[in-house]
């Protein structure tokens, strides 16, 4: 990440807090801490923070309704609620107000982590409109919808090219199931099935028929996109 | 609804009616009533002074007989009063004295005496009279009548003021009909209005101004009252959902976060995890269900929805879990068929549908996705042939927490379904589950959207 990225945390139970900022720490960056919204907002305003990690229902109010002021303020910190109103209608909701992205409550650290970075990267990556994106033997070619492995074309279907991109865009870290579900399918719910894995597995051997591993599953978490054998 | 105003207006317009209608029999039967009561007081009066002159003759007669009768009629026809008629003849028929120049048509003389029983009445001259007419001893036939002229002026005068007051009674019920129906009717469409407004999921609605002192006033103070309740009822469903949720998954959250801080034990972690998110999904169903039920009605909240989309990628995403079950799948979807809706509940609610379908079929089954337009509705229909509902639960299907005894083994909280008929409701959308020779076919009744605007 380069140089330490700022965190801020809105959230009032200390212990999901303590969960939070460990996460953050872990991903190298410092964290910030307040608890209740109207401290929230004062310092989303005062510090530019990269992300902000926001609770909706807080002393002060809710972090949905907060995020307009949070703009309105002049910060640009990418916003991440994390909430216990996580059916999808509230998910639905929160992302339609302006989040970056909506995490419910309980949350598994390793999503947490996900989102973080992906949120992260979505700052300092470069935009991805350029037409080619190669991963060494890997090609993907964005305006003719296709994807070359050592010179041979894969077939893929209109989904598996949306997943492929998706990976791309999230190359070298792991994405979960809940975050490709939301990305690459727009559903806000938990099918109960793991019916993501089933297309991962399709692409995936899609691209090890084709000579490339760049599909591995990352245990207990998700998936890992690492066309160049970085995977560790 | 907009049959019911017509209807309502005409229950009132028959009330008026029917009040105007009786005041005016009970005004002519006591009209009636008095007009009997005069004419037999005025014949009574002409009847006595017939009686008093046939008494007068009589006297007459007693003393000088035919000689004294014919001097008095002679005197009393030259009065020419036009009240009475006086006739006595010999018995050739030549008139000896009267006010007549012969024996009136149609009227025979009877008895001999100057009693005033089997008077009669006849018409003469286009006047009614009432007559005694003898013939006394020795074929004198004697005719006294008098006029019944006086009567029937009042009577017909009578009868001219009734039926002015009949007609005046009449105008008047109609009018005053008219004006109750017509502020019955402002003040029942007024409560009407309110209750199609609220029935469109406007829970807020009232009526505006304050209560009259009256029934209405009343009414409409229950239906108000009646109305804070349901939306009390609505608003603690919402909240409730809100509360559960902070507060159930805030102690679920610092498990999980603890659970993640055990190392050494995946599998077992990873098990629970496993049952926890399963713990979140029923009481996230569970909430969903309420909420949509409450919603249930109200467009709030809806948009209009390309249906077709929805139900394709819905498939595009469970058909390889299918496939790779070594099930058959078909889908015929109709495109760009549109509904006013909520996409992610739609999205949940066919996942949930063919996410069972899959659960409980086995290799070889077949499983068809349908959605056409049917005319008024779209039609959806999802069916599979896998072991179906088993036939005792097959009318509570739809309830929660309702699963056979059979599908113990499989994962599930029979919730699925009761959530699926709660979102198709929640879009006015009709479910059935028609008779299938073998599976399960579940149809679902689209309200299409309306091109209007």
């Amino acid at each position: 990440m380069g140089m330490e990225e700022r965190i801020l945390i809105v959230e009032d139970d200390a212990d999901t807090a303590a969960a939070v900022r460990a996460e953050v720490e872990a991903l190298g960056c410092s964290a910030d801490h307040c608890d209740t919204l109207d401290a929230g907002i004062a310092a989303a305003i005062s510090t530019p923070y990269k992300v902000i990690v926001l609770d909706r229902m807080l002393p002060g109010g809710d972090g949905v309704e907060a995020m307009a002021r949070i703009r309105a303020g002049g910060s640009t910190a990418l916003i991440l609620i994390l909430s216990a109103l996580g059916r999808a209608a509230n998910r639905v909701e929160g992302l339609e107000k302006g989040a970056d992205d909506y995490l419910p409550k309980p949350f598994e650290p390793e999503e947490l982590r996900a989102r973080l970075r992906a949120l992260l990267r979505r700052g300092t990556m470069q935009v991805l409109d350029n037409d080619l994106l190669a991963f060494g033997d890997l090609e993907i070619r964005m305006k003719a919808r296709t994807v070359h492995v050592k010179r041979a074309h894969v077939a893929v279907s209109p989904k598996e090219f949306e997943l492929i991109i998706y990976f791309a865009r999230n190359a070298g870290q792991v994405v979960t199931r809940m975050q490709l579900l939301e990305n690459v399918w727009n559903l806000h719910f938990d099918p109960g099935t793991n019916v993501v894995d089933v297309h991962v597995g399709r692409l995936r051997r899609k691209l090890e028929d084709a000579g490339s591993a760049a599909i591995t599953t990352a245990r207990g978490e998700g998936y890992f996109f690492a066309p160049l054998g970085a995977a560790g | 609804m907009t049959t019911a105003r017509p209807l309502a207006a005409r229950a009132t317009l028959r009330l008026a009616a029917l009040m105007a209608l009786a005041v005016t029999i009970l005004s002519l039967g006591a009209m009636a009533l008095q007009y009997r009561l005069v004419e037999t007081r005025m014949m009574a009066a002409q009847r006595s002074l017939l009686t008093a002159d046939l008494d007068g003759f009589a006297a007459l007669y007693d003393q000088r007989r035919i000689i004294a009768l014919r001097q008095a009629i002679d005197y009393r026809a030259a009065a020419e009063t036009g009240e009475e008629m006086l006739l006595l003849m010999d018995r050739n028929g030549a008139v000896l004295a009267g006010t007549l120049p012969g024996w009136p048509k149609g009227l025979t003389p009877e008895g001999d005496g100057f009693a005033i029983d089997g008077a009669v009445e006849f018409q003469d001259g286009g006047a009614r009279w009432l007559a005694v007419a003898r013939e006394l001893p020795g074929g004198f036939p004697l005719l006294v009548a008098r006029s019944l002229h006086p009567v029937d002026d009042t009577l017909a005068a009578l009868r001219r003021g009734m039926l002015g007051l009949l007609a005046a009674m009449l105008v008047a019920g109609g009018v005053v009909g008219w004006l109750a129906a017509r502020s019955v009717m402002g003040r029942i469409g007024r409560i009407n209005d309110l209750a199609d407004r609220v029935a469109e999921g406007e829970l807020e609605a009232r009526l505006p101004g304050d209560r009259s002192d009256d029934e209405f006033g009343l009414l409409e103070t229950h239906v108000h009252g009646m109305l804070d309740r349901i939306q009390n009822l609505n608003r603690a469903t919402h909240r409730l959902s809100d509360t559960i949720a902070h507060e159930l998954r805030t102690p679920l959250n610092r498990m999980l976060q603890k659970l993640s801080r055990i190392e050494g034990q995946e599998d077992v972690t990873a098990d629970l995890k496993a049952e926890m998110r399963q713990a979140i999904r029923m009481f996230d169903s569970l909430l969903d269900i309420s909420r949509a039920e409450a919603d249930q009605g109200s467009g709030g909240g809806l948009v209009p929805v390309d249906l077709s989309a929805v139900a394709l990628e819905v498939w595009e995403l469970y058909e390889p879990l299918a496939e790779d079950k070594g099930m058959v799948t078909e889908a015929q979807v109709q495109p760009g068929l549109r509904v006013l809706g909520d996409r992610n509940l739609i999205a949940q609610m066919l996942s949930n549908l063919i996410d069972n379908a899959i659960k409980y079929c086995s290799a070889g089954d077949r499983l068809s996705l349908l959605l056409e337009d049917t005319g008024d509705r779209h039609l959806m229909r999802v069916a599979d042939t896998g072991p179906g509902l088993p036939a005792d639960i097959r009318g509570e299907a739809f309830e929660r927490f309702v699963r056979a005894e059979r599908d113990r083994g499989i994962k599930g909280h029979g919730l699925g379904l009761a959530l699926v008929r709660a979102i198709a409701a929640r879009h006015g959308a009709r479910m059935t589950l028609p008779e299938a020779d073998i599976g399960l076919v579940l149809e679902i009744h689209w309200p299409r959207l309306q091109q209007a605007e």
